[in-house]
């Protein structure tokens, strides 16, 4: 008797439930709402501090920075209207504008820059200012950095750190961020939702959308509440890309958030400090990475583990303003031209169909994290795509900690894409090998570093995207596939969003690495269609 | 065997309701279930394993019985690799499970301080939830088949050994034991001879009864991300990996595979059943 009363009660429970769910449904289809529900992900784990890391992909939401990129990655200022780089390259000079205030109402000053950098330079955390010598504020409006070395990526920070108030800045701040952003934060419920509203002091252009609620919800359940009308933008991944959702449409941003493998460009050759075996006897023949990028079938793996949402990778900046469109890939999947290359290099194939040199066999194994699906699927489909060439690859699925022990002395799979040049230099470049998770294959060449070190130098962005592009390729040598091969660059994942019929968000950025807050990018644009 | 049924044939009221007989059958039968799915492991063409972007993600067919994957992999091949993978798993882990559970119950013989250590060690291993100390050895062992089948092999002896600690003790009071240790048998003589073949029959069977488990928790704590890595035709893999496609409808990944580590868990654990009916005096007789 009992159960049947719990029955009954559980059933009217659901009935609750879905007639809920339902009434969302109706609102949401009604008037035009100056709310937005999204469910993108990503919620930080150290809050929502600017001089601990948030913020670097895409915009910090609470704080401006002092210059911003348009979508075409030309500068453009923001809280800062101007900024002057001396003769040496060592002072860059940034003027403020005029009367900003925080989302509290009081005003930004130079102060508060200076400290913001401080305080990030002195952060042990991602954002990484040790070239920064000094700040020191001019006067109330001017501000003026002093660096050690001439570095023309200085920029990236002006352009993605947000100033935080030096007057509200408490251990408390990341998880009650106060800033002169276009949104402020009225509730942070950590695991479940954030919820902004709109900074009347903000300088720029007023959001059209006064509330905005992030749920921090699995890519099932953000799946499963657009579905039933609760949210107006869900992230959603490809496999999920195909479903038609009423009343929303797909949509597809272009990125530069990459996947390649990396192999071991030196030969077996010694240990870390930390004892973890360097180099592999069968990647750093050049004849075997030369192989693989033209044998591996970019445009197969686009359309079979993505679904065709994505384009094929040639380097790591595919499509952003220091890339160098000399190193696009058009033959690739040819596998005769590969095992012409192999063969003219010495490589035979053996009884076994695994080709041999000097008593090497071809075989190396590729890691992945175990938890990412989509890099699982491609080391899979990589592996099996290696085979017809003689190569006998095999898959391994471990975390990072274990990765970390092997990606030195064999291939694994990265994915990298930021809108900092920098991290071509943390990749390639030989002075920062085996640091961290930089430069892991042991690249190594002289004129790529060179040519590095010009960029770093270089007075202007566009001066230093000249010497990015040459570092890929200047006609001889380079980083890229035509060069010396360190990597296989696989795909450029697109970010997929669910979004409302119409709501227009406008061009966007390549997006970087993450798919979720860069998407919220020029949110203050974002409006219903009339 | 059916000498020792036929034996007790006339005793029964009806041919056709003879439990054991009947035990018997469906023993057999199990068996050869088994054995064919063990056996196909072995057998079956790799050939279906291999990335195949144009059959990817086709609902089941006559080609594909359990249909494909999200890169046109087989499922049927995918998941009688894996039931045959978690077999040996089960195998191995029941079979180190099995002799802990002999070696520990023994040494009741031995003294009494070393037998409360291991009631104590056993009541420690029951009040630990089964789940939590098996991600816990596995994780400590770094995971892989060796940390599964150490982590399942350490925890599903208790309950095998309190049982046969109970039948040494039986044994132990009776008569003859205490004739042949007054003649000067050493203990290790008498476990030998005297003890373990009655042991035997509860072994056999606890044995087959721990496989079931320890399949079904070689899975979960794959499942879960801490046992097999992931490169594994396991079955545990193959349902969590079929997580993530469930939304979008490929129900067939998550549905034949879990299908069939059920019914593999049922023949072995109606295998078990059976078995003891035809052991066991009592229960054979029982209507």
């Amino acid at each position: 008797m009992n159960k049947k009363i719990t029955q009954a009660l559980f059933l009217l429970l659901a009935v609750l439930l879905i007639s809920c769910a339902d009434q969302d449904k109706n609102n949401a289809k009604g008037e035009q709402k100056d709310n937005l529900v999204l469910a993108i992900g990503g919620e930080p784990d150290n809050g929502f501090d600017p001089t601990t890391g948030w913020g670097q992909y895409g915009s910090p939401l609470f704080q401006s920075t002092l210059l911003k990129y348009d979508k075409d990655f030309k500068i453009q200022p923001n809280a800062a209207i101007d900024y002057k780089v001396s003769e040496s390259g060592l002072k860059w000079t940034i003027t403020l504008r005029d009367s900003i205030q925080f989302s509290d109402g009081k005003p930004l000053t130079a102060k508060d820059v200076v400290f913001t950098f401080n305080t990030a330079k002195n952060s042990a955390s991602v954002v990484d200012l040790t070239n920064l010598e000094k700040v020191d504020e001019i006067d109330n409006h001017t501000v003026e950095f002093t660096l050690k070395q001439r570095n023309s990526t200085f920029i990236f920070y002006l352009v993605s750190l947000g100033i935080v108030p030096k007057h509200a800045y408490n251990e408390a701040y990341k998880e009650n961020p106060v800033g002169s952003g276009p949104y402020k934060m009225v509730q942070w419920d950590k695991g479940q939702q954030l919820i902004l509203e709109a900074n009347p002091y903000y300088f720029g252009k007023q959001p059209y959308f006064k509330n905005l609620t992030f749920l921090f919800l699995s890519q099932d359940a953000a799946f499963a509440a657009a579905k039933s009308g609760q949210v107006d933008v869900a992230s959603v991944s490809p496999t999920l890309a195909d479903q038609k959702v009423e009343g929303m449409k797909l949509v597809n941003l272009k990125s530069a958030d990459n996947r390649g493998v990396v192999l071991p460009f030196v030969p077996n050759e010694g240990k870390t400090v930390n004892g973890h075996p360097i180099g592999n006897n069968v990647t750093s023949d050049i004849a075997i990475r030369k192989a693989i990028n033209i044998g591996i079938d970019r445009e197969a793996l686009v359309n079979g583990v993505l679904k065709g949402y994505g384009t094929p990778a040639y380097t790591i900046a595919d499509h952003l303003p220091w890339w160098n469109p000399e190193t696009e890939i058009k033959n690739d999947g040819d596998i005769e031209k590969a095992k012409e290359i192999l063969e003219n290099a010495g490589w035979k194939v053996k009884e076994d169909g695994i080709r041999e040199k000097k008593g090497t066999k071809a075989e190396f194994t590729l890691y992945y994290p175990a938890n990412d699906q989509i890099r699982k699927s491609l080391s899979i489909a990589f592996a099996d795509m290696m085979k017809p060439l003689g190569l006998k690859i095999g898959t391994k699925g471990k975390n990072w900690n274990a990765i970390e022990k092997e990606m030195h002395s064999s291939a694994t799979l990265f994915g990298l894409g930021s809108h900092d040049p920098i991290e071509l230099y943390n990749a390639f470049s030989s002075k920062v090998r085996g640091r961290g998770l930089h430069n892991v294959n042991y690249y190594a060449n002289d004129s790529v570093d060179a040519y590095f070190e010009k960029a770093l130098q270089a007075p202007s962005q566009e001066q230093a995207n000249l010497y990015w592009k040459k570092a890929q390729w200047d006609g001889k040598t380079g980083f890229s596939n035509i060069g010396d091969a360190p990597w296989v660059w696989l795909v450029n994942l697109d970010h997929l969003f669910l979004m409302r019929e119409n709501l227009i968000i406008g061009p966007q950025k390549v997006q970087p690495h993450e798919h979720n807050w860069p998407v919220t990018d020029f949110i203050e644009y974002w409006h219903w269609k009339n | 065997m059916t000498e020792l049924i036929s034996k007790y044939l006339p005793l029964k009221r009806s041919k056709k309701r003879n439990r054991r007989k009947r035990a018997l059958t469906f023993s057999v039968l199990g068996v050869i279930l088994l054995l064919i799915l063990v056996g196909s492991g072995f057998l079956i063409d790799t050939q279906g394993l291999v990335v195949n972007f144009d059959e990817a993600n086709s609902a089941p067919s006559w080609s594909h019985p359990f249909g494909t994957d999200w890169l046109g992999r087989d499922m049927f091949v995918r998941t009688v690799k894996g039931l045959s993978l978690s077999f040996w798993v089960g195998l191995l882990a029941a079979f180190i499970s099995g002799v802990i559970a002999l070696i520990l119950s023994l040494l009741l013989l031995v003294n009494k301080t070393l037998d409360s250590l291991v009631t104590g060690l056993i009541d420690l291993f029951l009040g630990v939830p089964h789940i939590v100390a098996l991600i816990l050895i596995s994780f400590m062992l770094g995971g892989g088949l060796y940390g599964v089948i150490i982590a399942v092999a350490l925890t599903h002896w208790p309950r095998l050994a309190r049982l046969l600690r109970a039948e040494i003790m039986q044994i132990k009071n009776s008569e003859y034991i205490s004739v042949s240790r007054h003649m000067g048998k050493s203990w290790f003589w008498i476990a030998q001879h005297h003890i373990l073949p009655h042991l035997m029959p509860q072994l056999f069977i606890g044995f087959i009864l721990m496989f079931p488990h320890a399949i079904l928790h070689e899975a979960s704590i794959t499942f879960l991300g801490f046992g097999l890595s992931s490169e594994q035709p396991a079955i545990g893999i193959i349902l969590s990996e079929a997580m993530g496609y469930l939304s979008s409808g490929m129900w067939w990944l998550a549905v034949f595979p879990g299908l069939m580590l059920l019914v593999m868990v049922a023949v072995f654990d109606s295998l078990g059943r059976n078995l003891r009916k035809v052991f066991d005096p009592f229960k054979g007789q029982k209507h």
